[in-house]
C-alpha cells in the first residue's frame, strides 16, 4: 500500500516541478554564498575566527557549522509546500475517489500515504543537505574539509532532516483536513509569517515556540548568535506533536466524511 | 452476491436514497434505472464505501466494501466521481492500483490491451478523448479480475464499437457466473444488456424485476421507464 502511495507521487509531475523549483533556488543561493564563503575561509585568523558576515567574528568551526546548516534550513521552510501537493492530488478531479475504491480502510490509507510523504521528503532533505554541503566543500577544502563530516555537522544536518520530513508532513496533514492544494498553501505560508516577521516572537514568546517552523528554528539555529524562543528539546517536542496531531485529525475526518 | 437492506442516505435535509432495498444475484447483468438525481449514484457510493449510510446495509458476499482487504480482486467499479489525475499516464494510474492491491504488474498491461488503449498506455489522461477516459475507468474495473462489476454509467462517451465492446464483455462476465450491476440511463442500451432490472425514482425503488416483467404491457423499455417514473 505505501508503494502504491510512493507511485502516486513518483508519477506526479507537479511535485517533480516543486521539488525542483525548490532544489533551482537552493543551488542558486549557495552559488551565490560561495565566493564570499571563500574569501571569508582565506581570511580565517592564526586564532581561528571567521567572519562570515561583516563585522561577526565568530570561531570558524562553530560558525561554518551554523551556516552550513542554515543553508538547509532556509529551503527547509519551503518543503511543507511538497506536502502539500502530494496530498492535494487527491482532491483533483475526484481521484479520492479511487484511492478508497483502492483502499477503502480511512486508517491503513492514511498511515500508507504519511509514510510514502515521509520517504519523499526524506529523499528531497537528503538532496537539500548534500548540496548545503557540497557548496560549503567548496569554500573550507583547503583549510579543514573533515570539518563537513564531524560529529557537530552531522547532528546538524541529521536535525534538518528530521526537521525538514516533520514540517513535509505538517503540510501533507493540513491539506488532507481542508481538502484543497490551494487552501493547504494559505496555512503553511501563514504558519510561515508567523515564523518569518518574528512579531509573535516579540510578544509571546512561549506562544511562537509552539508553531512549527519556529520550532524548526529553535532546534536548528545557535542560541549564542540567534534570539529563541525555546530550547532544542522543547523544539523537537513540537515538532514531533505537529505531524501526529494534524495526521490524527486527518484520519478521524476521512473515516467520517463522505468521499466528495 | 449484492445486498442493499433499507438503505436511506440524507445529505442535510435533503434525501438522496430512501428506504432502498434490492439484492443483485451472480449470473446476471441487473439494470439500475432511474432519472438523474434519482439517487443511483449515491446508492452505488454507499455500495461501494465512498459514503456513509444515514441507516440500513449495502454488502457484498456479506461484508461491507469497506471491510475487504484487498477489494479490487472482488469489486471491480467504475464511477463519475473517482477518476485519474489528469496530469498522470494511464499506465502510472493503472500501475498504483494494481499495487495497491497486490495485483500482478502484467495485469495492466492486459486491461489496456483489453479496452484498447495499449497504444495509449504511455499518455497524459488529459490528453484523452472522453470515450478513451471511459474505457481507462472500465480498464481500472477490470484490473483485479473480480468476480463482481459496478459500473455507473460504462458507455457514457463511448462510439458505437466501444458500446457493442461494452455489451458484448458484460453479457459474457455474467454468462461465466460473475455479478453486473449496471447503472444507465440508455434504455435501448440497457434492454439489450441486462437481465432483469431495478427502477429508482425520487430515491425510492418504484420496480424491480426481469426486463421482459418490466416492459410488459409497453411497446418499449423506455416507455415502462416513463411510466414507472413520472407516475
Amino acid at each position: 500500500m505505501t508503494g502504491a502511495e510512493l507511485t502516486k507521487i513518483l508519477t506526479l509531475r507537479s511535485v517533480w516541478i516543486v521539488t525542483g523549483v525548490i532544489l533551482a533556488l537552493h543551488l542558486l543561493v549557495s552559488y551565490l554564498n560561495v565566493g564570499t564563503n571563500i574569501e571569508a575561509v582565506r581570511a580565517i585568523t592564526p586564532d581561528g575566527t571567521i567572519e562570515l558576515f561583516a563585522d561577526d567574528p565568530q570561531p570558524a568551526g562553530r560558525a561554518i557549522i551554523d551556516f552550513l546548516v542554515a543553508s538547509s534550513f532556509q529551503m527547509g521552510l519551503f518543503l511543507p509546500g511538497l506536502g502539500v501537493v502530494i496530498a492535494g492530488q487527491e482532491f483533483r478531479t475526484s481521484q479520492l475517489g479511487q484511492t478508497l475504491l483502492a483502499v477503502p480502510h480511512r486508517g491503513r490509507l492514511i498511515v500508507a500515504k504519511a509514510v510514502a510523504t515521509a520517504v519523499y521528503l526524506l529523499f528531497a532533505a537528503l538532496v537539500v543537505a548534500g548540496a548545503s554541503t557540497a557548496f560549503m566543500y567548496a569554500a573550507v577544502r583547503d583549510w579543514n574539509p573533515g570539518l563537513l563530516v564531524s560529529p557537530d555537522a552531522w547532528l546538524g544536518q541529521g536535525k534538518f532532516v528530521v526537521f525538514a520530513v516533520l514540517t513535509g508532513l505538517v503540510g501533507f496533514a493540513v491539506t488532507m483536513i481542508v481538502r484543497s492544494t490551494l487552501a493547504g498553501v494559505a496555512v503553511i505560508v501563514g504558519l510561515a509569517t508567523v515564523t518569518m516577521t518574528q512579531l509573535l516572537a516579540a510578544f509571546s514568546p512561549a506562544l511562537d515556540a509552539l508553531f512549527p517552523l519556529s520550532a524548526g528554528r529553535n532546534l536548528l539555529l545557535d542560541p549564542v548568535v540567534n534570539r529563541l524562543s525555546a530550547s532544542p528539546v522543547h523544539a523537537m517536542a513540537v515538532l514531533v506533536a505537529w505531524p501526529l496531531v494534524t495526521t490524527a485529525v486527518a484520519a478521524f475526518l476521512l473515516a467520517r466524511r463522505d468521499a466528495r | 452476491m449484492i445486498e442493499i437492506s433499507r438503505l436511506s442516505k440524507r445529505y442535510g435535509a435533503k434525501t438522496a436514497v430512501d428506504d432502498v432495498s434490492f439484492s443483485v444475484r451472480p449470473g446476471r447483468v441487473t439494470g439500475f434505472l432511474g432519472p438523474n438525481g434519482a439517487g443511483k449514484s449515491t446508492t452505488l457510493r454507499v455500495l461501494l464505501g465512498l459514503d456513509h449510510p444515514t441507516s440500513g446495509t449495502a454488502l457484498i458476499d456479506g461484508r461491507r466494501y469497506r471491510d475487504l482487504r484487498h477489494p479490487l480482486r472482488t469489486v471491480g467499479a467504475l464511477l463519475d466521481g473517482a477518476g485519474p489525475v489528469p496530469e498522470r499516464r494511464a499506465i502510472d494510474h493503472l500501475t498504483w492500483i494494481a499495487q495497491s492491491n497486490r495485483i500482478p504488474r502484467r495485469r495492466v498491461r492486459e486491461v489496456l490491451d483489453l479496452v484498447g488503449l495499449g497504444d495509449a498506455a504511455g499518455q497524459r489522461v488529459k490528453k484523452y478523448s472522453l470515450g478513451m477516459g471511459q474505457r481507462l475507468g472500465i480498464a481500472a474495473a477490470l484490473l483485479g479480475d473480480p468476480e463482481i462489476l459496478v459500473l455507473d454509467e460504462p458507455v457514457n462517451g463511448l462510439d458505437p464499437d466501444g458500446i457493442r465492446w461494452v455489451r458484448t464483455f458484460l453479457r459474457e462476465f455474467a454468462a461465466g457466473g460473475r455479478t453486473v450491476l449496471l447503472s444507465s440511463h440508455l434504455m435501448t442500451e440497457m434492454a439489450e444488456t441486462a437481465d432483469e432490472a431495478v427502477v429508482i425514482a425520487n430515491g425510492r425503488i418504484v420496480a424491480r424485476g426481469s426486463i421482459e416483467e418490466l416492459t410488459a404491457g409497453h411497446a418499449s423499455l423506455e416507455t415502462a421507464f416513463f411510466a414507472l417514473t413520472e407516475g
